[in-house]
């Protein structure tokens, strides 16, 4: 009976961590439950909510949000209420993705969701968001970056209002200028560990089994990556180029880096945000999620693009939040009107920017908040040029062995050529098999 | 009296049970699961039978548990056993008919150049609002107003008021609806005014309106799907639309179905599945073994020693060993490997190795089977300290008078009787470290992984592989994953049979 209750309180807890984001890691990328795929668009999920919302039956327009940004749609929920008379309920789901889709299943979804422009693949896969119709005035007022986000096979599925990516964190005490170039970037580490002022050149995610979303940039610099795009700007999910000679040049790079120390598999979600907050580390490549805590530690930072390396220009991955209508929403009428006529507003595009700091993506909200918030500025400057993250299913198949063998090269357990080719060999065979 | 009173709470309880097995019924058929309502109200009559009248009196005593029994452990095993036998999954979780309308459904698409209206729907006054026929009254974007029925768009000027945005508040003839009446009317969600060429203006939201076409035509006649923007041709072949000419993608939306043995044939002859499942499985033996005897060896080592009649304080140290045990497992399994972090870690820092923890597949196996130790001996300790307790004096002393040494007493008297006692606990803890998911998936995620194959890890469990299969990693295969729960149970099952059956032969000792 014991082992029997041990084992309850083991899974239930397992749950709630998984489900609050593992223990707040921090990685945007795309994914569900492991930590190579693991979300943290939702941070700070509470631990002690584990199972799914139960929606509302009172309420004609329900909404499943995170923890962060309930709080703050419920506000503006209230409003679009009382304009049209009806009652309007948020809901905090620890995990959106999966909850969202287990509830659509059996006809207990929510009407509307907030989350990740990649999981939108996923979503149109097994039916469960809706298209939606924006007007090209509308759509005009977004960043172009954010709205392609928005699209999967052509078709428009909901309205973008954050865009997130990584970029180059420094710590100004330890490093006063922004470093051009790795190279640059590495040598001021590696004066600074001599020195014994720094323990670390470079703070960047890595774990046991890689990220691919950290590795991506490196590949990029040398036009590498994942995908190659078709004519008309989608990910072609039948051309894999995780070893074209570009990806290659950057998994080079990775073996430099690691073989330097600057980039280590001990370095993890775990321990990245500590090891800088300590104040012992000069550069920290991550995203605006990484801030607060530095802020609450005292740290000064000052962010900036990446740098470029071997003579290319890192770019990284372009995360958009949006608002998606369901498929089986039981109000569509409603929810379709809140995500095309309230989303888009100046003010609720700011209101939720205060929930995680990420830049706005209708342009007229990201002006007014850049021209305060210099981070905000720094963000969208180091997102400049980027890619939006595949949205496509196949991207499914890419973060397990891309991260290891991202991983393996770091460690120095393998030669980026070999590595790198077996990843490919892996990610062909496992969309084929998808 | 008591009699009198006994019959009025034996019947109070069977209406109470009565009424919560049709308050479910309510609930399930206003869901329409009609199978689960006749189960339900079987269970209702069932109770009715054996606790009403005076027959069956064995079953009631063993009938709650046997619902239980039925109910969260039978049941999820034929459902898993059921799913094992389909291709459910993430692309793959719809009806075919559903994919269908999904595909057809998205592929709406705005009609070029076409205007953008703003939209009010009405019915015609003295209609009623929640049933009479709709009609859309709609602004295009030069102001001209029209009302559009299922027939087609015509022209409205007859007392038309419009808001500052061009949305009719009131038209000669019609009622406008209000956001809730709009939104109550599902009717709506399909309705449509026909316009030239196929396409029609739909409805966004509840104030404007779009004059969409959907480029996708199902035939049912050939099974196809054809996209008049591309031509392209699509037909059915594993549950998904492939393109005709076989250029290009699938379509996303596939559907679930039956799939046969096909699931444990790849189980059984996919070459990478096949080395990997005997690679797991053998660590998966031998970690549980590992973990059940290191820890009941632990366990009753410390249990011996606390259980000296001459030790002081027992008590406290006793409490002190539980502890362990008293912090939440998940707590513990990340707090481990932080510690097994190699540069930054406790036990490198402390015992000044490099030892590569968490990223060599030996290293990581010990890492798991220390920390396992640490979780599971309190366990053992508590089981050994109370069935030593329970092992009566007179036979000690019986063979401390027979001369017997302690380590002699020990082998041939204590051993035999704790075993007999913790013989079917080890059985357990076997089983359940067999499926110790929580442990695994918190300290090594299963890695680490080999090259070129990163769905099975070094340290993965059955179950942590039919976890990755299921939830994430390479698109979710619910019915892989299920077919692999059905392998793992197949396996737990004949290893403790055979476990029981040797603990039989202990309890002969007595």
């Amino acid at each position: 009976m014991h082992k029997r209750a041990f084992g309850a309180v083991a899974v239930t807890g397992v749950a709630a961590l998984l489900m609050s984001g593992c223990g707040g890691s921090s990685t945007p990328a795309a994914g569900k439950t492991s930590s190579t795929t693991a979300t943290a668009t939702t941070p700070a999920a509470s631990p002690t909510t584990t199972g799914a919302p139960v929606r509302d039956a009172n309420a004609e327009l329900v909404i499943w949000a995170d923890n962060d940004r309930a709080p703050i749609l419920q506000k503006y929920a209230d409003q679009f209420g009382q304009e049209n008379k009806v009652k309007v309920v948020v809901q905090v789901a620890t995990d959106v993705r999966q909850q969202f889709k287990d509830a659509t299943k059996v006809g207990k979804g929510p009407d509307v969701i907030v989350g990740a422009h990649d999981w939108l693949g996923e979503l149109v896969q097994n039916a469960t968001v809706a298209p939606i119709n924006l007007s090209a005035d509308v759509s005009s007022k977004f960043a172009p970056s954010a709205i392609a986000a928005t699209k999967f096979n052509g078709q428009t599925y909901g309205v973008p209002y954050a865009v997130e990516n990584i970029g180059l964190v420094r710590n100004t005490a330890l490093a006063p200028e922004a470093p051009k170039t790795m190279e640059d970037l590495v040598s001021k580490g590696q004066a600074l560990v001599k020195a014994g002022k720094a323990t670390n050149i470079l703070i960047q995610e890595v774990g046991k089994t890689g990220n691919a979303y950290y590795t991506y940039p490196y590949l990029k610099a040398f036009d590498g990556g994942i995908f190659a795009t078709k004519a008309n700007g989608d990910y072609d999910a039948t051309k894999v180029i995780v070893n074209s000679a570009g990806s290659l040049k950057g998994a080079a790079e990775l073996q430099k880096l690691g073989a330097l120390k600057a980039l280590s598999t001990n370095v993890s979600g775990d321990n990245a945000d500590a090891l800088f907050d300590a104040g012992k580390a000069p550069f920290y490549i991550t995203g605006p999620w990484a801030i607060d805590k530095a802020k609450k530690a005292g740290i000064k930072y000052a962010i900036s693009p990446l740098p470029s390396i071997g003579g290319g220009q890192m770019q990284p991955f372009l995360g958009v939040q949006m608002f998606y209508v369901s498929a089986k929403a039981k109000n569509a009428a409603l929810a379709e009107e809140f995500v095309t006529n309230y989303v888009p507003r100046k003010d609720v595009q700011e209101a939720l920017f205060a929930a995680g700091n990420r830049p706005p993506a209708l342009t007229e909200a990201y002006n007014e908040v850049s021209a305060s918030n210099p981070d905000v500025k720094a963000w969208f400057e180091a997102g400049k040029g980027g890619q939006a993250m595949p949205n496509i299913p196949a991207m499914n198949s890419v973060w397990g062995p891309l991260g290891q063998a991202a991983a393996d090269v770091i460690a120095g357990k393998a030669q980026p050529k070999a590595r790198f080719d077996a990843a490919q060999k892996e990610i062909v065979a496992n969309i084929a098999k998808g | 009296m008591s009699r009198m009173a006994a019959n009025v709470m034996k019947w109070g309880a069977i209406a109470v049970a009565l009424v919560v097995v049709f308050w479910v019924d309510t609930q399930l058929a206003s869901q329409g699961h009609l199978l689960a309502v006749v189960l339900v109200s079987m269970v209702g009559l069932a109770v009715l039978a054996i606790y009403g009248t005076r027959r069956a009196v064995p079953l009631k005593y063993l009938f709650p548990g046997l619902v239980l029994l039925v109910g969260l452990q039978i049941w999820p095993q034929v459902y898993t056993a059921m799913t094992a036998f389909t291709n459910y999954g993430d692309g793959h979780s719809i009806s075919k008919q559903e994919a269908i309308d999904s595909i057809v459904a998205n592929s709406v698409t705005e009609v070029p150049g076409s205007p953008r209206y703003k939209l009010s729907v009405a019915v015609k006054s003295g209609s009623d609002p929640a049933t009479g026929d709709a009609f859309y009254l709609l602004t295009d974007p030069q102001g001209k107003t029209f009302v559009g029925d299922a027939k087609g768009l015509t022209d409205l000027t007859a007392g038309v008021e419009k808001a500052p945005t061009g949305k009719i508040t009131a038209a000669e003839g019609y009622t406008i609806l209000s956001a809730v009446q709009v939104n109550d009317r599902k009717d709506l969600d399909t309705f449509a005014v026909p316009s030239q060429d196929g396409s029609a203006i739909k409805r966004v939201g509840l104030s404007e309106a779009f004059e969409g076409k959907a480029t996708m035509t199902y035939d049912k006649a050939t099974d196809t799907l054809t996209d008049s923007a591309t031509g392209k041709k699509y037909v059915a072949k594993d549950a998904r639309f492939v393109p005709a000419d076989g250029q290009g993608d699938a379509l996303p939306q596939g559907w679930k179905e039956n799939v046969g043995f096909k699931n444990f044939k790849t189980a059984f002859t996919d070459p990478v599945i096949r080395a990997g499942f005997v690679k797991i499985l053998i660590w998966n033996v031998a970690f549980a073994a590992v973990s059940v005897v290191s820890t009941f060896a632990l366990g009753m080592l410390l249990a011996l020693l606390l259980n000296d009649p001459r030790l002081r304080g027992k008590a406290v140290y006793r409490s002190l060993l539980i502890l362990p045990y008293a912090i939440p497992g998940f707590v513990t399994a990340l707090v481990w490997r932080s510690m097994f972090n190699q540069d930054y870690g406790l036990i490198n820092q402390l015992t000044h190795l490099n030892v590569d923890w968490l990223g060599d597949p030996w290293a990581a196996r010990a890492a798991i089977l220390l920390a396992n130790l640490w979780l599971g001996f309190p366990y053992m300790f508590i089981v050994c300290t109370g069935a030593l307790q329970s092992i009566p004096d007179d036979v000690k002393e019986a063979a401390r008078i027979d001369g017997a040494n302690p380590l002699r007493m020990l082998r041939s008297i204590t051993m035999p009787l704790l075993l007999v006692a913790v013989g079917p606990l080890l059985i357990a803890s076997f089983a359940f470290n067999f499926n110790n998911f929580t442990l695994i998936f918190l300290l090594t995620e299963g890695g680490p992984f080999e090259a070129a194959n990163t769905s099975i890890g070094s340290t993965d469990l059955l179950i942590t592989y039919a976890f990755r299969l299921a939830f994430s990693g390479v698109s979710p295969n619910y019915g892989f994953a299920a077919a692999v729960s059905v392998l793992i149970f197949i396996i737990v099952a004949l290893i403790s049979a055979q476990g029981f059956r040797r603990t039989k032969a202990l309890e002969e000792i007595n």
